[in-house]
């Protein structure tokens, strides 16, 4: 006669099985949340524009014949070399539209975690602090690469077609990887410039102002020391400085600053490890109110 | 009114100085002292490039990045700090007036704006004057400065406090404005340089010869003083009293 | 007696989505519960009442004055919201003399308003802590002593039991009811019902917007015809007893409980069955240990206009 079995508590014979990414689903609504904004969208389309100019810049480039009554004695200016994408990658407006998209992207990230006492929602799941910026930052590589290593990989595979030859990337065997250097350079700072801001403050409005404003701020005291001192040095002080100083050092060309290029990477170098520390310290599930 | 503009300012000016934000504004008010420490080590025995350089260099940082920072910040606070922060209620729920609530709290906030803005000034100013100030025209120009920044705080206030009780994203605009705008249209020739705030400040500002230094000065057609001022308290009153406005007469609802 | 809080056809829209729908009410002093389940417009109501949303249709009147942008109003309102907001980095003290301070008291009167409600609130310890460092009960309780610091003749509570521990619950609705008694006006909203019970026995009953009754709570559930009375009696011999009301008219359904102790009867006709009943146990045979309604509750009641 079969017994009825009083199960009660019992062990769970299974193994249990992490999840291979445990940051995914953090970047997903990240990236989800983002793009429902309408004004991001206006902005995200309007920093294709100078991607865009450029693609048309190569294609005329290979077309010179046909519109050589637009470029009377400018050939010049559509030469397609690592200058055309130093040129590209490091311009003010490029910058300044990442910084603008990071605003909208990224200002929240941290900030409104901390502000509704979510920590302790995602450190009570199966990830940990690593995960749970990993998953943050990733939402800002997103926007970033498509701005950067998308358009610059665009740049050079619409260059082959119409060149119909691979004598482009003969001759510049390096732009490849210059271009994806650089694209993750971009990428690792805007990500910890950006998390570094966001977890500073539970206010949006507070983290919108520092984006901006620290971005800004660096320019204009770099603007006022060099009206002092006179020193290209200065440009140390300036974010967009260092992101141009490092930018052209690694397309090869020639430096903005008369300074030694590795300070630069030196300088965002200080930004990454300042935002890491901050960030593992502030991250806590528990506030410790005094 | 006056009791309710009285009693808002003096509770939201104590809830300002509580605020952590006031440490990294006052840090940030500092360092204009820090770079005129820099230009006396620098310029020593110059006075003449002194107080250009301080003009120039250092009123640009007070004129076109803090004052703009703080008052961004504080004048859209004036409505959405109260709607992201869901205190509303206790504000509107009480015998005072919509009207006499956003002036009360313009007020606070531009007087604690004012303090940090005054103080970046005085220390920075005496440091850069310190061989002058038994001269009365150090003085006078301080003042000046002072009244310059003054009105510059209060034209800025209003209007991003219009902007921040009208709209939801007001930060956006207001950085566009205050950043984007401002910073291009100064630098136009003929009128259109008067459309924005920042023209009118400049043309009270004392005039020295522009040197090494004129990025300030540069292009500036200046409106003459009276003008000027009165252009600058206009500003501050219509955008105040649209602000009243639109806060007597709109809803606002917490997002839940 | 003159209604303090009135309201004609109200109605209110976010969108398309209907907040309060054509809303005609009278709220007199003593206390009133606003009972419904999340999203049923309760909040929507008091916003109305508080002037902190405008009718889209419909007027709201507090001591016979639209309420909307009447700030002179404010200093006979007490309203305790149900968000849990603060200027955070304020004390206990500080957040209630400065919100005092609002209503034109001299500083000692301020001051002393403010130490009678910390101490109404059991909070005078914790006075001087910063508020982000209450606890969520503590948070409730200065929410509550803002909203009756000033001593107003209306208060309205916006689900002002949440958040607080059982003894709590019970210290603010003994509270509560001592304002009843001083003759104020008092409107609560929960979306737990016992609560309101412990309260009072008038009610505003609300759902999708939409009012479903208003007025005592056994009146409306006397009113209530389409649902019998449900009657459960503990005895010794229930089947005896079923036996006596078996042909009675007034009797819809006779059910026998699972621990066989007790017998459930339905019936349109309270008074008629406990007359019966009471000739019943006089003529002996069956003893009668306890005798319940379990549906003169506010709860049967709320499930019954629902349509549950």
């Amino acid at each position: 006669m079969a017994t009825i079995r009083d199960k009660g508590y019992s062990h769970w014979d299974g193994t249990l099985r992490d999840r291979r990414f445990p940051w995914w689903p953090i970047t997903r609504t990240g990236i989800l949340l983002t793009f429902r904004k309408k004004q991001l969208k206006f902005f995200f389309a309007f920093a294709f524009v100078p991607a865009v100019a450029f693609l048309a810049g190569i294609y005329i480039s290979e077309r010179l014949e046909d519109f050589k009554f637009m470029f009377k004695g400018s050939e010049k200016f559509i030469t397609i070399n690592p200058a055309y994408f130093k040129t590209y990658f490091t311009s003010d407006f490029l910058l300044f539209m990442m910084v603008m998209i990071l605003v909208f992207a990224g200002a929240g990230l941290v900030a409104d975690d901390l502000k509704h006492n979510a920590l302790q929602l995602y450190f009570s799941r199966p990830i940990g602090k690593k995960d749970y910026l990993l998953g943050k930052a990733a939402v800002i590589f997103f926007f970033i690469l498509v701005l950067t290593l998308v358009p610059g990989l665009l740049f050079v595979i619409f260059k082959l077609i119409f060149a119909g030859s691979f004598r482009f990337l003969a001759e510049y065997p390096w732009l490849l990887l210059s271009i994806v250097g650089y694209s993750a350079l971009l990428t690792l700072f805007f990500a910890s410039y950006t998390l570094l801001l966001s977890a500073l403050s539970k206010n949006r409005r507070y983290v919108t102002i520092l984006i901006f404003g620290v971005y800004l701020f660096s320019d204009i005291i770099y603007g006022i020391l060099f009206g002092i001192f006179r020193s290209p040095y200065v440009a140390l002080f300036s974010i967009k400085g260092n992101l141009q100083q490092a930018g052209a050092m690694m397309f090869g060309r020639k430096l903005p600053f008369a300074y030694p290029g590795y300070l630069s990477f030196l300088v965002l170098a200080g930004i990454f490890v300042v935002s890491a520390v901050v960030l593992w310290r502030r991250l806590r599930s528990v506030e410790e109110v005094r | 009114m006056l009791r309710t503009v009285r009693e808002v300012a003096a509770f939201f000016f104590f809830l300002g100085r509580r605020a952590r934000k006031v440490r990294a504004f006052l840090l940030l008010g500092l360092l204009p002292v820090a770079l005129a420490v820099l230009v006396r080590i620098v310029f020593a025995g110059r006075s003449g490039d002194v107080m250009s350089v301080f003009q120039d260099i250092l009123m640009i940082y007070d004129l076109q990045f803090l004052a703009v920072i703080l008052t961004l910040f504080y004048g859209t606070s004036v409505c959405s700090e109260e709607i992201e922060g869901k205190t509303l209620p206790y504000l509107t729920t009480r015998p005072l007036s919509k009207s006499g609530i956003v002036i009360g709290k313009y007020l606070a906030y531009t007087a604690l704006a004012g303090l940090i803005v005054g103080l970046s000034l005085a220390a920075s100013y005496l440091v850069m004057n310190g061989r002058r100030l038994g001269e009365l025209s150090a003085w006078t120009a301080l003042l000046r400065y002072a009244g310059v920044l003054l009105l510059g705080l209060m034209a800025y206030m209003a209007l991003f406090t219009f902007l921040g009780v009208l709209l939801k994203k007001s930060i956006l605009i207001g950085l566009a404005f205050g950043f984007g705008w401002e910073t291009v249209i100064q630098y136009f020739p003929g009128s259109t340089q008067r459309f924005s705030i920042v023209h009118y400040l400049k043309s009270l500002l004392p005039y020295y010869s522009p040197g090494k230094y004129s990025i300030l000065m540069f292009r500036l057609e200046p409106t003459g003083p009276v003008a000027a001022v009165l252009t600058l308290v206009l500003i501050t009153a219509v955008f105040l009293g649209l602000a009243c406005l639109v806060f007597s007469l709109k809803e606002y609802m917490f997002e839940d | 007696m003159n209604p303090t809080i009135e309201t004609r056809s109200l109605s209110k829209w976010y969108g398309n989505v209907l907040g309060l729908s054509d809303v005609t009410l009278t709220i007199e002093p003593g206390i009133t519960g606003l009972l419904g389940p999340n999203g049923a417009g309760k909040s929507t109501f008091m916003k109305l009442l508080t002037g902190q949303l405008k009718p889209n249709i419909g007027q709201v009147a507090v001591l016979g004055r639209p309420v909307w942008n009447a700030y002179p109003l404010f200093a006979k309102i007490g309203f305790c919201p149900e968000a849990d907001a603060f200027y955070e980095e304020i004390t206990g003290w500080e957040f209630l003399t400065g919100l005092l301070s609002f209503y034109g008291y001299s500083r000692n009167e301020v001051g002393d308003r403010a130490a009678k409600a910390l101490d109404i609130v059991e909070l005078t310890a914790d006075k001087d802590r910063r508020i982000r460092g209450y606890s969520r009960g503590m948070r409730q309780r200065i929410r509550f002593a803002q909203a009756i610091a000033h001593d107003p003749e209306i208060i309205i509570l916006d689900e002002p039991l949440s958040g607080l521990d059982p003894l709590g619950k019970r210290k603010l609705i003994h509270l509560v009811k001592g304002y009843r008694d001083q003759g104020r006006t008092i409107l609560v909203s929960s979306h737990v019902l016992p609560e309101i019970e412990a309260m009072t026995s008038r009610i505003i009953l609300i759902h999708q917007g939409k009012i479903l009754a208003q007025g005592d709570i056994h009146y409306i559930r006397d009113l209530i015809e389409t649902h019998p009375h449900i009657i459960s009696l503990k005895c010794d011999d229930p089947r005896a007893l079923a036996a006596s009301f078996v042909k009675e008219p007034y009797v819809h359904n006779l059910r026998f409980e699972a621990d066989a102790g007790s017998l459930v009867v339905e019936t349109h006709n309270r008074d008629a069955f406990f007359g019966r009943l009471n000739a019943v146990i006089l003529e002996g045979g069956v003893r009668v240990d306890e005798i319940t309604s379990p549906d003169d509750n506010l709860q049967a009641v709320f499930d019954y206009l629902v349509g549950k």
